[in-house]
């Protein structure tokens, strides 16, 4: 990796430069809240935003989406293309940044998913430090960092920017859009105090020692009632997840009855028909199931294919849930035993 | 056949390829046998298959459905798949005639360790229509008989009615290579074989445990018993292997529906040896 230096008055002029080459999305304001929304002017990018209300995944793998358009008579698919312009996601955080790489291991690896596959290859990514707010937990997991899954990374050092350049298009893009200089030694150290005062700034640290194994020595702990009684099934922690990746997939008929359109939706673990089967069989129809579920798929199926846990610690859950379940919470009654 | 060989699959791993139904058999009220041709010419003289893998079955329209691919890997430019009308795309499929054209996206999944299972005895023990996709490996040790060798099959259904492929298993009766043994909870005055639940088949059949390989496939409720059946003959758990059932929209291990403990069904199994399934939290 090489790295750059480019003064924060600058900013604008990159913005801009890449918005003459794509559509630049990137976290605005909303209400009073965050969203990663299309920036049309360089002013309206909230590079110090806490964490935005829905992830990036919904650029990549979007909530509704159409997968083919088909013909019933002889059961042909009529179209299947994606469409995925060349865009620009602007202001990532390390967390988000690891999220797509979690999903990429489920959606590039075998059976690559045309869909996803095609807007993940046409988006470039711009990544920028954060401040941990306290519902951060990533660094128990080591997302707070991120050494790879981005072309550009802004680190923020006050009046200018430790650039780390990852891809030769990131190369290319900063070097057509924007002046920069070479690193020198005070800003290496300036760039390491960050990264220190940064690691220090988080409320706790999680313990997670052993956790996929207790995950199975307590599979019928009462923990995980009382969490079932709490839980509303709303499907909240899913939504607002950069890691859950979960979809249904409907066919949906054009008035004619001729033709139609096979589309995928996001789909949650939490919803009671989730894993309902034909004559009235259901493998998960207590809510305590399927809330323990959630935990022992990301924190142990997945890390028994991809060895890594399937959380990236940005908090969005805890604070969408209205159940106040957070997987802070999760984790600690795992550690320690019974629910706060 | 892997993945990569296929153009289409690697293309678009959703897209179904479009199959002819070249025959359909009522096997019972409930259950036909649908014999499909892929009409792409490459794709169908690339299509390989273990028994045990199943395919999407799609109707545009309707949706998609996985079923067990029933015929033997050994029959080449024709798969068979034996469904039970139970919802909406099956359901559609029951309705559908000989030389309409549905679609087909597979073979997904792990099949049962064929490879494996040669030169020992063989023990297989369907309960329903677990039957399909016992149906393939059955074929296929019928095809190469020689590779194997006791081999014992039990079959249980509700009653005389329900049972699948009776024409073929009455044939087989009469054969010494084969030692077949049928069931039913419910006889009526038709029925000369069996009558009672599976297990207690297990008192009539004899099992050299340390030569056996063993497959089982029904309903859920069945596994357990039968698996203390075969534990009490002094089976080992990494020899008997299961099916499992779960709902899925994807096949290709991304949907998240087919979930088992910490594995996907559909990429994992659905073939599964006991040992592993014993690891699956709320498998069995
Ligand atoms: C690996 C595997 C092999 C199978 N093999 C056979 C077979 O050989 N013959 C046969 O008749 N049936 C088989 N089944 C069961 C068959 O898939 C279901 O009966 C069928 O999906 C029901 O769909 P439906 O639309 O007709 O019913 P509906 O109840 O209308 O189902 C609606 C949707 O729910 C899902 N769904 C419902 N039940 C199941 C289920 N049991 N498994 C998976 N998804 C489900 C499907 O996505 C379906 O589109 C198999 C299932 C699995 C998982
Ligand atoms: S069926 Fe979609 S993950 Fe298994």
């Amino acid at each position: 990796m090489f790295f750059r230096v480019m003064d924060q008055s600058r900013l604008p002029d990159l913005v801009r430069g890449l918005a003459e080459e794509f559509e630049v999305v990137g976290p605005v304001a909303k209400d009073d809240r965050y969203v990663f929304g299309r920036i049309e002017d360089p002013a309206d990018l909230e590079l110090h935003y806490d964490t935005t209300l829905l992830p990036p995944k919904k650029l990549f793998f979007p909530p509704e989406e159409r997968m083919m358009r088909f013909r019933v008579a002889d059961n042909e698919v009529v179209d299947d293309e994606v469409y995925a312009g060349p865009r620009v996601l602007f202001g990532v955080h390390p967390c988000d940044i690891n999220g797509l790489l979690l999903m990429d291991n489920v959606f590039m690896g075998d059976f690559e998913d045309p869909y996803y596959k095609a807007r993940r290859e046409n988006t470039v990514i711009v990544g920028v430090s954060c401040t941990p707010t306290d519902t951060c937990f990533c660094n128990a997991w080591g997302t707070d960092e991120v050494h790879w899954g981005f072309d550009i990374f802004l680190t923020d050092l006050g009046d200018r920017y430790f650039v780390s350049v990852r891809s030769v298009l990131g190369a290319e893009l900063l070097d057509r859009h924007v002046e920069t200089r070479e690193i020198g030694d005070a800003d290496t150290e300036a760039f390491q105090s960050a990264s220190r005062k940064f690691k220090g700034s988080f409320t706790e640290e999680l313990d997670t020692s052993q956790l996929p194994l207790l995950l199975d020595a307590k599979f019928d702990s009462p923990m995980w009632d009382e969490l079932g009684d709490r839980c509303l099934s709303c499907g909240a922690c899913s939504t607002v997840c950069p890691t859950c990746y979960c979809f249904d997939v409907v066919d949906r008929l054009e008035p004619d009855q001729k033709t139609g359109m096979r589309e995928r939706r996001w789909d949650s673990c939490q919803f009671v028909e989730f894993a309902a089967v034909a004559h009235g069989e259901n493998f998960r129809v207590s809510r305590a199931s399927r809330v323990k579920y959630r935990y022992y798929h990301k924190q142990w199926g997945y890390l028994s294919k991809f060895e890594r846990v399937l959380c990236v610690g940005c908090g969005r859950c805890e604070r969408a849930c209205l159940a106040k379940i957070s997987p802070r919470e999760v984790v600690k009654a795992l550690e320690t035993g019974g629910v706060q | 056949m892997t993945a990569s060989k296929n153009q289409h699959l690697a293309a678009n791993p959703y897209r179904p390829w479009p199959t002819r139904i070249t025959s359909i058999v009522d096997l019972t009220e409930n259950e036909k046998l649908f014999e499909l041709r892929i009409i792409d010419d490459e794709v169908r003289d690339t299509f390989r298959f273990d028994s045990g893998q199943f395919v999407e079955m799609s109707i545009f329209g309707v949706g998609e459905a996985p079923i067990s691919i029933s015929s033997a890997p050994s029959k080449r430019g024709f798969i068979e798949l034996c469904v039970r009308k139970a919802g909406d795309v099956t359901g559609a499929l029951h309705s559908k005639r000989c030389g309409d054209i549905i679609g087909i996206r597979g073979p997904f999944g792990r099949g049962f360790p064929i490879q494996e299972m040669k030169g020992h005895d063989v023990l297989l023990v369907a309960g329903g229509l677990g039957i399909a996709p016992l149906k393939s490996l059955i074929n296929q040790i019928h095809d190469e008989r020689h590779e194997f060798g006791k081999v014992t099959i039990l079959y249980g259904a509700r009653n005389p009615s329900e049972v699948l492929f009776r024409y073929q298993f009455d044939m087989w009766k009469h054969r010494d290579d084969f030692e077949l043994i049928l069931t039913v909870d419910e006889a009526d005055d038709s029925w000369a074989d069996e009558v009672g639940v599976v297990t207690k088949l297990f008192d009539k059949i004899e099992i050299d445990s340390a030569r056996t390989y063993s497959a089982i496939c029904g309903p859920p409720v069945m596994y357990r018993f039968v698996i203390d059946e075969m534990r009490k003959k002094g089976m080992d758990v990494d020899r008997i292997f299961v099916s499992f059932e779960r709902r899925m929209k994807c096949g290709i291990g991304k949907c998240g529906h087919c979930g088992v403990g910490h594995q996907y069904t559909c990429i994992d199994g659905p073939v599964f040896s006991y040992w592993e399934a014993m690891n699956l939290q709320e498998a069995i």
